[in-house]
């Protein structure tokens, strides 16, 4: 199940629960009850407890899995990403100036990318902050990074699915934001 | 089982909770009125920002035809205006509230008054006529690349509305602080004396406790926003500076981040402070558990704002593993004290539900529920596929329209209910707050599923890659609809009640 879905669910669970407790809390507003404080401070105690238990157990579960590139690893290839007003330049040599980004966005081949390699993506921009992102063929997002000048972000990622991936602006960059984009292939 | 009430009048007089203040005579007059015209102003945009966002999903919905650079003013314009409208509003009811206790300077919130309404008119200005059109958080270094999109003159107008908002403002915060200070003294405001245990239970109330909170909180805000737009100055009027993007993120995310925050908290100080009464049950009291728990919040909020930065890989991972912890805890003491303070206050109340507590209740409600989308988009490996996706405005169109904003609209409808004197109708509040309701999460509930569905937030028209967007958005219209109808009949409500109020002061 990709994570979004995953992520929608616990999301859905928990609204659920919130939305159910605050009705049939709605509901019995309607009967007199006496509730000692000491009561509500029990249940204050308990949902601390859980939530508390619950963080831990995400943490314990999520962190490890940050996407943040370490350096004891080396990736097997490496893609230069620039992002600039209103196109990525995406190619296997870095694009210093306006002119060598020009050339990959107006006449560069296709970049190509093997399956099952560790890709490392050098990403930066010529201009303003842009959102560097991957659609999978499926156009599912399965991952971003964000295109900062005068900086370089890695982002890695092993492929397992071939086919043609779609790179779509995930950062407002002016009046073109929606129609930037880029596009490689994955073999 | 007890038998449930019957209701002995469906139109009970309003009661009497926010009229009381520490000031006096034509002070008090002066005082109240002001807060009405701010409260009135605020209410007066809402109609023409939800009829913005409205627009903007005809154009998503492929249903409207409009320029790319017509949609991002309207974008720029939503964002900013309703951002600021909820701010103005919550500090003008906190500075009510607060009056009860303490004596916020009547003439300098009339000069913040007028100087926002001159913001106002350049924000607008700025973005639909100048086209300045960054977004609402004008992200570093876009608003110095205009492209032939605005000019010169539109980047000076915006600037200037954030200098006089941002002067104008900071000032209105540091005037309540000084006013709570007189009386209570910073520290016992933060119910330090309660947290060390030195004394049980303070006489400071909860709402006292938490607008300092907010307060501090906001002051911190805006001093990042005066060093951001120090130095975009720098850049722009010098030759040869160029400001450090990652830092200048940094910057308006913590003032962003702060800004919306402290505005849930306004909200939820109205809750803490008239609650109680609407549940017919005693004040409130600043107890240990909620001192800890919003003296956590202070440190926390501070903390969390490192979740906007989590797609800069280049930013320390330290930070950002710890924005992670932060953004998970800052939910902890909201949940465990705010929000079963009020479901216990509610239950077995026997209460007679009006429309504000109906909305203060739902607007815990819809807190909740947005903080939790909150959480789980503020986990790295979620964020890696959410971030800028529809599920940001998703969660942060939760906790301010289903959250702040029902609360808000509570408040307010409470306010001008009081002064008119105007019986209440229990019913057409029943159905108010259904239509509200209803029309929200409909329309929210098409931001999520669109944020899930690898949609991304601020386009204009959606790519083939993404069509799907298209059909969520066509449906988000029929809600925003029922919600555009729910605020009219409210407004006409409220506004009948504010004319009622004033004729009978003329007499
Ligand atoms: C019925 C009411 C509302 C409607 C229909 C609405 C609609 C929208 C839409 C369509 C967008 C653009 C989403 C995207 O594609 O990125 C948006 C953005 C936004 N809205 Fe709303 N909205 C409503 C209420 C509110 C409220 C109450 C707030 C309170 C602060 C708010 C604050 C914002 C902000 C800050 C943005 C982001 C602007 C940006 O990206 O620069 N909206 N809204
Ligand atoms: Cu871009
Ligand atoms: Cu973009």
């Amino acid at each position: 199940m990709p994570v979004q879905q995953i992520a929608f669910l616990v999301w859905l669970l928990f609204a659920i629960i919130i939305a159910a407790v605050f009705g049939i809390i709605g509901w019995r507003s309607r009967q007199k009850v006496d509730v000692s404080p000491a009561r509500v401070n029990r249940f204050r105690i308990l949902l601390l407890v859980i939530l508390l238990v619950l963080s831990v157990i995400f943490w314990a579960y999520t962190l490890p899995k940050v996407p943040y590139p370490t350096e004891a690893r080396q990736p097997d290839m490496v893609v230069f990403v620039t992002g600039k007003q209103f196109n990525f330049g995406i190619a296997t040599h870095p694009m210093p100036t306006e002119k060598e980004w020009e050339e990959v966005v107006n006449f560069g081949e296709p970049v190509v990318l093997p399956r099952n390699k560790l890709i490392e993506f050098r990403v930066t921009s010529l201009d303003v902050n842009h959102g560097f992102s991957l659609y999978d063929p499926d156009h599912l997002l399965i991952g971003q990074v964000q295109a900062m000048p005068g900086y370089m972000n890695r982002l890695r990622y092993r492929f397992t699915k071939p086919g043609e991936y779609t790179v779509l602006c995930l950062e407002y960059c002016g009046n073109g934001h929606h129609r930037m984009r880029g596009a490689f292939t994955v073999q | 089982m007890e038998a449930t009430t019957i209701q002995s009048t469906r139109q009970p007089e309003p009661i009497i909770l926010i009229q009381e203040t520490t000031l006096t005579g034509e002070e008090q007059a002066q005082f109240k009125k002001l807060t009405l015209v701010w409260l009135t102003t605020a209410l007066a945009l809402f109609p023409i920002l939800v009829i913005l966002g409205l627009l903007m999903r005809g154009s998503q919905a492929a249903i409207l035809k409009m320029s790319p650079e017509l949609f991002y003013a309207f974008m720029t314009l939503h964002g900013l205006g309703m951002v600021g409208i909820w701010y103005i509003a919550g500090m003008a009811g906190a500075g009510l509230l607060l009056s009860r206790y303490v004596r916020p300077s009547l003439a300098l919130s009339r000069g913040v008054f007028w100087a926002t309404l001159v913001a106002v008119v350049l924000l607008i200005v700025a973005t639909l006529i100048g086209k300045f059109i960054t977004g609402w958080y004008f992200l570093y270094p876009l608003p110095l690349y205009p492209a032939d999109v605005w000019k010169p003159w539109a980047t000076l107008a915006f600037f200037a509305f954030l200098t006089i908002a941002g002067v104008a403002w900071t000032l209105w915060t540091v005037d309540y602080l000084r006013a709570i200070a007189s009386r209570y003294s910073l520290k016992r405001a933060l119910a330090w004396d309660v947290l060390f245990k030195k004394v049980k239970e303070s006489d400071v109330p909860p709402m006292i406790l938490i607008l300092t909170v907010s307060l501090i909180s906001a002051l911190a805000g805006f001093l990042a926003a005066v060093v951001l737009i120090a130095l975009f100055a720098a850049e722009a009027l010098s030759s040869g500076f160029t400001n450090d993007a990652l830092l200048m993120k940094n910057l308006v995310f913590y003032f962003g981040h702060v800004l919306v925050n402290i505005t849930m908290y306004l909200g939820v100080a109205m809750v803490y402070e008239l609650f109680p009464a609407f549940a017919e049950k005693g004040k409130l009291t600043t107890k240990w558990m909620v001192a800890a728990a919003w003296n956590a919040s202070l440190l926390l909020v501070n903390l969390a704002y490192f979740h906007h930065l989590y797609m800069d890989f280049v930013q320390p991972g330290l930070l950002q593993k710890l924005g992670q912890i932060a953004s998970y805890l800052v939910s902890v003491p909201a949940g465990v004290v705010t929000i079963i303070s009020v479901l216990s206050l509610a239950f077995g109340s026997r209460m007679t539900w009006r429309l504000p507590s109906l909305l203060f209740f739902l607007g815990v409600m819809g807190w909740a529920i947005g903080g939790m989308a909150a959480v789980v988009d503020s986990t790295i490996v979620v964020n890696f596929r959410f971030h800028n996706t529809l599920w940001v405005p998703a969660h942060f169109h939760t906790y301010y329209l289903a959250g702040v904003v029902f609360m808000i609209l509570g408040f307010a409808f409470q306010y001008a209910a009081e002064l008119s004197g105007k019986a209440e109708n229990l019913r057409l509040g029943r159905w108010l707050t259904a239509l509200l309701t209803v029309g929200a999460y409909g329309f929210l509930s098409m931001f999520f599923y669109a944020g899930a569905h690898s949609v991304p937030r601020r386009y204009a028209v959606y790519p083939s890659e993404v069509h799907q967007g298209a059909g969520y958005a066509q449906v988000a219209i029929v809600f925003i609809l029922l919600i555009l109808t729910g605020v009219i009949i409210y407004l006409w409500e409220y506004g009948r009640r504010c004319v009622h109020a004033f004729s009978a002061h003329s007499h």
